[in-house]
């Protein structure tokens, strides 16, 4: 398994957690090989997590394009709500398996404290959620869900009090409970395995993309859209790509116009954050820089390795796209298409229909709608008052 | 002196090694001095000079609002390097910060400013010793000893193999968790393993130990493991934080520094 991607991941971290990586290492490298625990993943993925996702032809969306034809890869319909279900379910299977009878997670926007508290319950597993205490405010559903599904929420009051803090005080936690406790890391960042093996985890929905734009249309797609964070659903929909000619469009979060954002491929340089070498939002002297976006599941400063690298090589274009415009594409497709999109697929969903615009009908844009925006009510309704 | 040298003559005398741990905070920049003379005066035998980082996974909640305090404050890299060309007259310093503030300095440039400035050595606590290579290499190019850390999981090879890569001294981590902070789930483990591995590896280098040392008891119980000395952080981040009088600090630390030590203390465990 790939420790870097070029320069980029590594495992910059204590070396309290060294022991704990490579055990999570081998643990995965064994599972991964394993028959029984495959055919264990694929089972819940499909009859707990409603896999495989549509792909669904957005044929209104496409209209108000007047371009290519603009396709969802459904991933809001995964239980749960959005893609974070593919590694959480994965990760705990592998919990279970190194026994490790408590996850933590840290979560942004809610969706992967909610996968975490979903798949803890259904394991039998206790569950902490380290979350930022703004996130808290602005996702407010999310923890009564966390909460109903049996998980302990602990408001991170640190730094500024959103994912990157919750990540901090994710790993502080498992440095002194490293024993008993698997980090469930909800996105493909952090110290080596975790990008990789999450990036494997999520790679179901490239898969998917590519076995049903074959079934749908007859070919690979043109164009793949994903959003990009921590850059999970993103490298899970590029990966099964990578070596073809499909063009790859990652669209991260510019924030209010003027801003840098949460858009560390495109406004930072390469750093060194919460255990792996990428790009990261920072100042002159290597601190990291407090983000901001409307869309709390990618307001962090960091970026998974592997996109570091696909940037440099060129092999993945990376765009930005401000709060107003994924705000208002996530108006669009609800009336478009009767679908409420989270408002970090919001942004791709933008970026998307502006490629659309500039391209023949008969090209195919799959976007992955990384998951759904019940979550975003208040902040959209705030944001159009 | 040099760290190294002050740490091997200090184990050579037969004392315990002290090493406190102080941040630095632009706006605490005057009193730095006198707080370092208070320490020397004390009984230390170098100092860790704490550079402020965002993320500073490693500390407890005393470290962090202190490194948090420290950012407002503007604190950067030429104070810490003003901190140096103070402490660094008083007590061998060896600067503490995470990997990232050093590596945007570019790493062999930051290293040789922060040796002309002072120090003689360097420890990060996020830098495994997977990833140090590099750091090994230009901190030996500075002059700098690279220390690096061994905790309670790291195993036997492990401890060996950091023990034989570590310069000036090794950190043993006392316990699972971070710094200051009230420990996990598992409170105790016995460092007298990791210790004797790590003399019996680089018989040469001091072995201080870490995390969780406040006080004369904390002190001789860590000192019971064998270990040649302790380092001493959130506490006197605390008293610091209190304004406590340099007189105070030095009783403090004298208290520390006269912690009985030796193995065959070690309490039954």
């Amino acid at each position: 398994m790939a420790r870097r991607f070029g320069p980029y991941g590594g495992a910059y971290v204590p070396e309290t957690l060294v022991p704990a990586l490579v055990e999570l290492e081998s643990a995965w490298n064994f599972a991964r090989r394993d028959p029984k625990f495959r055919s264990e993943l694929r089972r819940l993925s499909e009859t707990l997590g409603g896999r495989p996702t549509p792909l669904y032809f957005a044929r209104n969306f496409t209209r108000r394009g007047r371009g290519a034809k603009v396709w969802l890869k459904r991933e809001d319909l995964v239980h749960g709500g959005a893609h974070k279900f593919n590694n959480a379910l994965g990760q705990g299977l592998l919990a279970a398996r190194m026994g490790k009878p408590r996850l933590i997670a840290e979560t942004g926007a809610g969706q992967h404290g909610v996968a975490t508290a979903m798949i803890g319950a259904a394991l039998g597993l206790e569950t902490t959620i380290y979350m930022g205490e703004v996130d808290t405010i602005r996702q407010k559903p999310n923890v009564e869900r966390m909460q109903l599904l049996g998980a302990t929420v602990v408001p991170v009051r640190s730094g500024s009090r959103t994912l990157k803090d919750a990540i901090n005080a994710a790993l502080r936690d498992w440095i002194a409970n490293v024993r008993t406790t698997h980090y469930l890391l909800g996105s493909a960042v952090g110290p080596h395995p975790f990008p990789s093996m999450v990036a494997e985890f999520q790679s179901v929905i490239g898969r998917e993309i590519r076995d049903q734009s074959r079934r749908a249309f007859g070919r690979l797609p043109d164009l793949v859209v994903a959003c990009v964070g921590g850059g999970s659903n993103a490298i899970g929909t590029f990966r099964p790509f990578l070596h073809s000619s499909v063009e790859l469009l990652g669209v991260e979060a510019g924030g209010r116009r003027g801003s840098h954002g949460a858009a560390s491929l495109t406004r930072g340089r390469p750093g060194i954050l919460h255990g792996s070498y990428s790009y990261v939002l920072q100042d002159r002297e290597g601190q990291v820089a407090e983000t901001e976006s409307v869309s709390a599941g990618l307001d962090y400063a960091g970026v998974g390795p592997e996109h570091a690298f696909l940037k440099d090589s060129g092999r993945v274009r990376y765009v930005s796209v401000s709060d107003s415009g994924a705000v208002r594409a996530f108006h669009w497709l609800a009336e478009d298409e009767g679908i409420l999109p989270a408002l970090e697929p919001a942004h791709a969903l933008y970026a998307a229909l502006r490629e659309a615009k500039g391209r023949p009908a008969q090209e195919n844009i799959v976007v992955t709608l990384s998951g759904r925006g019940d979550k975003d009510l208040e902040v959209v309704l705030g944001a159009s008052r | 002196m040099r760290l190294a040298d002050a740490l091997r003559a200090a184990r050579a005398a037969g004392r315990p090694i002290v090493v406190p741990y102080v941040m630095v905070d632009r706006s605490r920049a005057r009193s730095l001095g006198r707080t370092v003379e208070a320490l020397r005066e004390g009984g230390a035998n170098a100092l860790e000079l704490g550079f402020p980082f965002s993320d500073p996974i490693a500390d407890g909640p005393v470290l962090e609002a202190a490194a948090s305090r420290a950012l407002r404050n503007r604190t950067g890299w030429r104070d810490l390097l003003a901190a140096l060309r103070v402490t660094s007259e008083l007590l061998p310093t060896a600067v503490m910060t995470y990997a990232n503030p050093v590596w945007q300095e570019g790493l062999g440039p930051g290293l040789a400013e922060l040796s002309r400035a002072g120090a003689s050595g360097l420890i990060v606590p996020d830098l495994s010793l997977e990833e140090s290579p590099a750091f090994r290499t230009e901190s030996q190019r500075a002059g700098l000893s690279l220390v690096l850390l061994a905790a309670p999981g790291s195993g036997a090879a492990r401890v060996q193999e950091i023990a034989r890569a570590s310069r000036g001294f090794l950190y043993v981590v006392s316990r699972y968790g971070t710094t200051g902070a009230a420990t996990g789930r598992h409170a105790s483990i016995d460092l007298r393993t990791i210790v004797r591995t790590a003399h019996d590896a680089a018989p040469s280098l001091p072995v201080l130990v870490g995390f969780g040392v406040r006080d004369r008891p904390s002190a001789a119980r860590a000192l019971a493991s064998g270990a040649d000395g302790v380092i001493v952080g959130t506490a006197l981040e605390e008293m610091i934080r209190r304004k406590a009088s340099p007189a105070r600090i030095t009783r403090w630390l004298r208290s520390i520094a006269s912690a009985p030590r030796g193995r065959s203390e070690s309490r039954a465990s």
